[in-house]
């Protein structure tokens, strides 16, 4: 059974880039993958990011004021968008 | 090469430090990828040198978010952005006697194709302008004054801050061609709203490399429309900052080296580099007053201008000395009007200008004393 992560989608690679550069300074794992087409058809980068992080991940984007498009829960080939993107705290 | 003195900084800087040429190279040589566009690890790394050279850019300007930085070629296209994005027909615009042609011929085109009304305040021709002239002009239909942060023919340092308050709420274009990375830069937002510089001059980078800062929550519209790399699915440009203002790819090879000319500045300090440009000012223009047939122009104080000294010598002209300089002294210099007519109209320089001495970070006290030998030699040879 595939396994299932959070896909984070970002206006810009500016962005995307911004976040990355939040992620390494706090710490927090991440993987930098192409934008996936079944989403979004943009050409530039998404962030990836283990389930058991998003918490964390979500709060340090925030904290930088990183707006964050959309964010989905990938299983293989299938994409759930979640309703909101930023956390309710 | 024979030995030169480059005095010709305000023009482009040179040399460059070494890092930029290196920064340039492997740019060339290990990713020669469109930044932001594909999503292989090449575009990833050109992506990410373009994002780094923004982020740095904002380190020096001390712009909390780098996405209000939008990249041009130069800072030419940085005014025409703005000039262009912002003024609307009908409009007023405020600017001075001093500025270049990279403001006079926007804002006369803005005058002839949307009858926007240009109104340019005198500058005197020694000193600093009164920032309350701005406000004594403002009209209900102003919508933007531009004013360089300092001249480029001979180096007057405007005090934007006044020039702000003057303006009340009316937004504020700063050329800042002459002294982004030469001239510490007070907080950007007391400053102006939006801030055009180059890469080529003081940042010690590539030709091609330039920009605009704009306020955040300042809207204007682009220069050129087309692809960004982001909302591909659109035929519309995109409005978030920066891809609202750029398309195309961007001249990722140079701003690699801008990125590492910016480095080495913060590394150095602009108050260092300031210090070090104003003791050769200092030098020069004390040197120039023991030289007889010499006219200097602008202020008198050097506290109040950049690195930048304009002169005529009696019996010469700016042409021929500035390439008597070249020929026999190696001393690299720029004569004539310096795309900035009105400046020298106002300095009563016109039509034939002056010959202007630039100096920069790598300039030293003994290149200012050779210059100077040399000056003196040629004001006592009959021509």
């Amino acid at each position: 059974m595939p396994r299932e992560v959070l896909v984070y989608i970002f206006s810009s690679i500016h962005q995307v880039l911004r976040a990355e550069k939040v992620l390494i300074r706090s710490g927090l794992p991440f993987d930098l993958i192409p934008v996936p087409k079944e989403v979004n058809p943009d050409c530039g980068m998404a962030l990836e990011i283990e389930l058991t992080e998003a918490d964390d991940v979500m709060a340090a984007l925030t904290r930088a004021g990183l707006v964050i498009e959309a964010v989905y829960r990938r299983r293989g080939r299938d994409f759930q968008l979640l309703p909101e993107p930023r956390p309710t705290s | 090469m024979s030995r030169i003195i480059y005095c010709d900084q305000a023009a482009t800087s040179f040399p460059k430090p070494p890092a930029v040429i290196e920064a340039v190279t492997r740019a060339l040589t290990e990713f020669s990828a469109s930044p932001g566009r594909s999503a292989h690890r090449l575009s990833l790394a050109a992506a990410r040198t373009v994002f780094e050279a923004r982020e740095s850019v904002a380190e020096l300007l001390g712009v909390d978010d780098s996405s209000q930085i939008a990249w041009t070629l130069n800072v030419t296209q940085a005014l025409n952005l703005a000039l262009s994005g912002l003024v609307q027909e009908g409009d007023h615009v405020l600017t001075t006697s001093f500025e270049h042609n990279s403001v006079m011929r926007p804002l006369s085109w803005l005058a002839r194709t949307r009858r926007v009304e240009v109104e340019v305040i005198p500058v005197p021709p020694g000193g600093q302008m009164d920032p309350a002239e701005f406000s004594r002009r403002l009209t209900g239909r102003t919508r933007l004054a531009v004013v360089n942060h300092a001249s480029n023919v001979v180096g007057t340092i405007c005090p934007l801050k006044e020039v702000k308050k003057a303006l009340g709420g009316v937004p504020l274009l700063a050329d800042a061609a002459q002294t982004t990375g030469a001239v510490p830069l007070d907080p950007i937002e007391e400053m102006a709203d939006l801030l055009a510089f180059t890469g080529h001059k003081g940042l010690l980078g590539p030709t091609g490399t330039g920009g605009l800062w704009v306020r955040p929550g300042l809207a204007l519209g682009p220069l050129v429309r087309g692809g960004t790399g982001s909302r591909s699915e659109l035929e519309e440009q995109p409005e978030f900052m920066p891809d609202a203002l750029e398309a195309g790819t961007p001249n990722t090879h140079g701003l690699a080296g801008l990125a590492a000319g910016v480095r080495y500045i913060l590394d150095a300090g602009v108050e260092t580099i300031r210090r070090h440009e104003l003791q050769l000012t200092k030098i020069f223009l004390d040197g120039l007053t023991q030289i007889k047939g010499i006219k200097i122009y602008g202020p008198t104080d050097p506290n109040m201008r950049t690195a930048v000294v304009s002169l005529n010598l009696a019996g010469r002209s700016p042409s021929d000395l500035a390439l008597t300089l070249d020929r026999e002294f190696g001393i690299l210099t720029r004569a004539g009007l310096h795309c900035a007519p009105r400046a020298h109209r106002t300095l009563d320089s016109f039509p034939k200008g002056t010959v202007r001495f630039s100096f920069g970070i790598f300039n030293t006290a003994e290149e200012i004393e050779a210059v100077l030998t040399a000056l003196d030699l040629l004001s006592r040879r009959r021509t």
